[in-house]
């Protein structure tokens, strides 16, 4: 059966409304959302709003969990003062607009889905905050799925989608125990299960080089996965930023292709905060 | 022999460039001058405000300010090669020396110059080929950062919006920029030329105390959005209170 | 190059630190001391071991030390690690022991536990009370391979040295490998990655330390006192 994974909604309506429809015109009802409903766009409570009347199965995102815990996420995770600025300041907007039903929805989400298998998680499964980028160490990724009790890991986080499937992995050991040197040893070879990591993209505020939304759709029973590119009317969104008083640079930068504020490099940093 | 080089052209078409090489191949002293330019038939032009003596005066040590008067009514030395630039948009309508705009004769003539020579980009072969523009109506907007410092990481994005027309449709960006190491760049951009250019001055200053060296950023084009860039001026610009340097020191 | 000692787990016993830098002051080439976390413990007064850690007697190493678990459990416990208390400790040995943790400090020492660090990076090793990811975390050899190699990888070191089993134990990734295969919207990308020859390290706990040379790589595991005692040179 085919189901849909959704992430990184940025408030940005249109956006959503386009996936959705999308989602709907292939005849998908199961729906997975990811997290970061809001944060940088401009239109959170529609967002919200939206995700809570399709009754979509979501977990808490990083962006959701700052609006609620009312910490924005550590300068770690801002490669320069400029972007650090324009998330505090979109932080602040955020929560400032949100609806306390809103911010209640946010505050009660899960950090983790589970069904059978599948895992979903924003970021990873040890914190929204870690990104699982592709090029990741290997065995660190297949480490993430496979001590969550996973074999198929859906994130977000990173608004880059992919597929990463890890296999014919193994590791060879040589344990000594009390005496370090010259005494028995015990070797041994533990061969690694076939994992996978599957990143959905993002809807909102997208990372891979042009202005369209991402997800992805997965079909369970013959592990298909299509990565889905929807084009929306990105100028709406624009209009709406400026009209709510965003910093108009932000519109610029989302009809370019553009994140909103770039992200750290070092991705594998997790706030110790 | 001494000589005394006009050289004029548009915007971004390489003037500061040629005159550094030159001045770098010259074996005697040398003497800059950048006259300001006239703003014809609605072109308003940007005051440098300094930035390219300043960047010319760092690679080269020696260079003579010849805008000084005191330079200028001292005995000019043996084997002087002045170098006057002048932003001019539209090509000399005659060749050589009787090319030379009118207006710019008195100004010489009060810092005791006279050109031995007119060389215009865009007319003259001893010139480099450039892609010069067609300018036909430009606003001009700078700002004064004396003082300032940069956060590294905010100056790359900002630089990356302003040439790639997210503050207004700009067509040249010129800017001296101070770093928290002491270090500053000349970072230069003209929107007919791939890429940007970000040259490091010479000259490192003392990195615990604000910087008292010439910093400015000067830009030119169309709908140009001045309130937008001083909004990300302000958070790029390092706010952390660090002295001015004292008198004394 | 000269040796390290690394121990942890002494628990307030000051009795077995003072007869591990007995055995320090008579072994060669010795000139670090590590401490691992854990010099505190619930079942007896640690004040006396606390006050030496932090002023040295003549001619014993000084030491470096980390935070262990039970450290972080009193530093929670008093505050220190924000809303967090010593909910593991009050879990697992439930209020008397998380009492008695509180009855064994001097408050006086928690400005000193406080600034204990977390790890440290020496010459491409990460010294750790417990693991990269957690000071809760106990690696040993029944420690899943993949889990290991997680923990060497975050840090990015060689070698990783942890405390929180209490055992003494070496292993070594031999070797092995994965396949990785990312499609995306740009394409599809393959990649093999072959497992690094890195190591984890036990170094015991109380009276059992380690001694690790990191010139020559080796690694000897010894209990205080049971060394035969090599004669210092020169006047007694």
């Amino acid at each position: 059966m085919a189901h849909a994974v959704i992430s990184c909604l940025h408030a940005n309506h249109a956006a959503l409304e386009a996936v959705l429809a999308d989602i709907d015109q292939q005849g998908i009802d199961t729906i997975t959302c990811l997290g970061d409903l809001v944060g940088y766009g401009p239109q959170p409570n529609e967002v919200v709003e939206l995700i809570r009347q399709r009754a979509i199965s979501t977990c808490q995102g990083c962006w959701d969990e700052d609006i609620i815990e009312g910490l924005n996420a550590c300068d770690c995770s801002y490669p320069s003062q400029l972007a650090e600025r324009r998330g505090h300041l979109a932080h602040q907007w955020t929560a400032d607009q949100l609806s306390e039903e809103n911010k209640d929805f946010l505050a009660n989400l899960p950090m983790s889905l589970r069904r059978d298998r599948l895992l979903f998680v924003h970021g990873s499964p040890n914190s929204q905050h870690e990104y699982l980028l592709p090029n990741m160490d290997a065995f660190a990724a297949l480490e993430r799925v496979e001590t969550a009790g996973a074999d198929t890991l859906f994130c977000g986080h990173t608004h880059h989608p992919y597929v990463r499937e890890l296999r014919d992995g193994s590791i060879r050991v040589r344990v000594q125990e009390g005496v370090a040197s010259g005494g028995p040893s015990l070797e041994k070879e533990i061969n690694l299960p076939l994992r996978r990591i599957i990143n959905a993209g993002s809807v909102g505020e997208p990372r891979h080089g042009n202005t369209n939304a991402t997800y992805v759709i997965h079909d369970e029973q013959t592990g298909t996965v299509e990565i889905r590119e929807v084009a929306y009317d990105v100028e709406r969104t624009c209009r709406a930023i400026i009209e709510s008083g965003l910093p108009p640079i932000f519109a610029w930068r989302l009809r370019h292709g553009f994140e909103y504020a770039e992200r750290a490099d070092d991705a594998s940093h997790v706030c110790e905060r | 022999m001494s000589q005394t080089l006009l050289i004029s052209g548009p915007p971004g078409c390489g003037k500061t460039s040629w005159i550094l090489k030159r001045v770098q191949a010259h074996r005697g002293p040398c003497g800059y001058l950048r006259l300001a330019g006239y703003p014809d038939e609605g072109l308003a032009q940007a005051p440098d405000g300094g930035i390219d003596l300043a960047y010319l005066q760092d690679q080269c040590p020696r260079l003579l300010d010849l805008a000084d008067l005191d330079q200028a009514l001292a005995p000019r030395p043996e084997h002087l090669l002045a170098l006057i630039e002048l932003p001019q948009f539209q090509p000399p309508t005659e060749s050589g020396l009787g090319g030379v705009d009118r207006r710019v004769i008195p100004q010489l003539e009060a810092l005791h110059l006279k050109p031995d020579e007119h060389l215009h980009f865009g007319r003259d072969t001893a010139l480099p080929r450039q892609d010069t523009l067609d300018f036909s109506s430009l606003q001009s907007w700078e700002r004064n950062l004396a003082g300032t410092v940069w956060d590294p990481a905010s100056l790359s994005s900002f630089w990356f919006e302003l040439v790639n027309a997210a503050y207004g449709d700009v067509y040249r960006a010129k800017a001296l920029m101070n770093l928290p190491d002491g270090r500053a760049f000349f970072c230069n951009w003209i929107v007919s030329q791939e890429g940007s250019q970000f040259l490091p001055l010479q000259t490192i200053a003392p990195p615990d105390c604000r910087p008292e060296r010439m910093s400015r950023l000067v830009v030119q084009g169309k709908d140009l959005e001045p309130a937008a860039i001083e909004v990300t001026l302000a958070d790029c610009l390092l706010s952390q209170a660090l002295p001015h340097s004292s008198p004394s020191a | 190059m000269a040796r390290w000692a690394l121990i942890s787990g002494l628990r307030g016993d000051l009795e077995a630190y003072e007869a591990i830098q007995e055995d320090l002051r008579h072994t060669r080439r010795v000139d670090t001391l590590f401490v691992l976390g854990d010099v505190i413990g619930p079942a007896r007064n640690c004040d006396a071991l606390l006050s030496r850690l932090q002023q040295p007697r003549r001619g014993e190493l000084q030491p470096q030390c980390l935070y262990g678990w039970w450290e972080d459990q009193l530093l929670a416990e008093r505050g220190y690690r924000g809303e967090r208390r010593a909910d593991a400790l009050r879990l697992s040995q439930g209020e008397t022991a998380v009492d008695a943790l509180l009855q064994a400090v001097d408050p006086d020492h928690m400005g000193w536990l406080a600034e204990l660090q977390f790890g440290f990076i020496e010459l491409d090793c990460a010294l750790l009370h417990g693991s990269s990811a957690t000071v809760e975390d106990s690696l040993g050899p029944d420690s899943s391979p993949l889990l290991l190699l997680d923990r060497l990888t975050r840090m990015e070191v060689n070698r990783l040295f942890t405390a929180r089993s209490g055992q003494q134990f070496r292993i070594e990734l031999t070797g092995g490998g994965i396949e990785s295969q990312v499609r995306d919207l740009e394409g599809q990308r393959h990649q093999q990655q072959s497992v690094p020859k890195r190591q984890v390290i036990g170094i015991g706990a109380g009276v059992h330390y380690t001694i690790y040379d990191p010139g020559t790589d080796r690694l000897d595991f010894l209990t205080a006192g049971s060394r035969p005692q090599q004669r210092a040179r020169g006047f007694a």
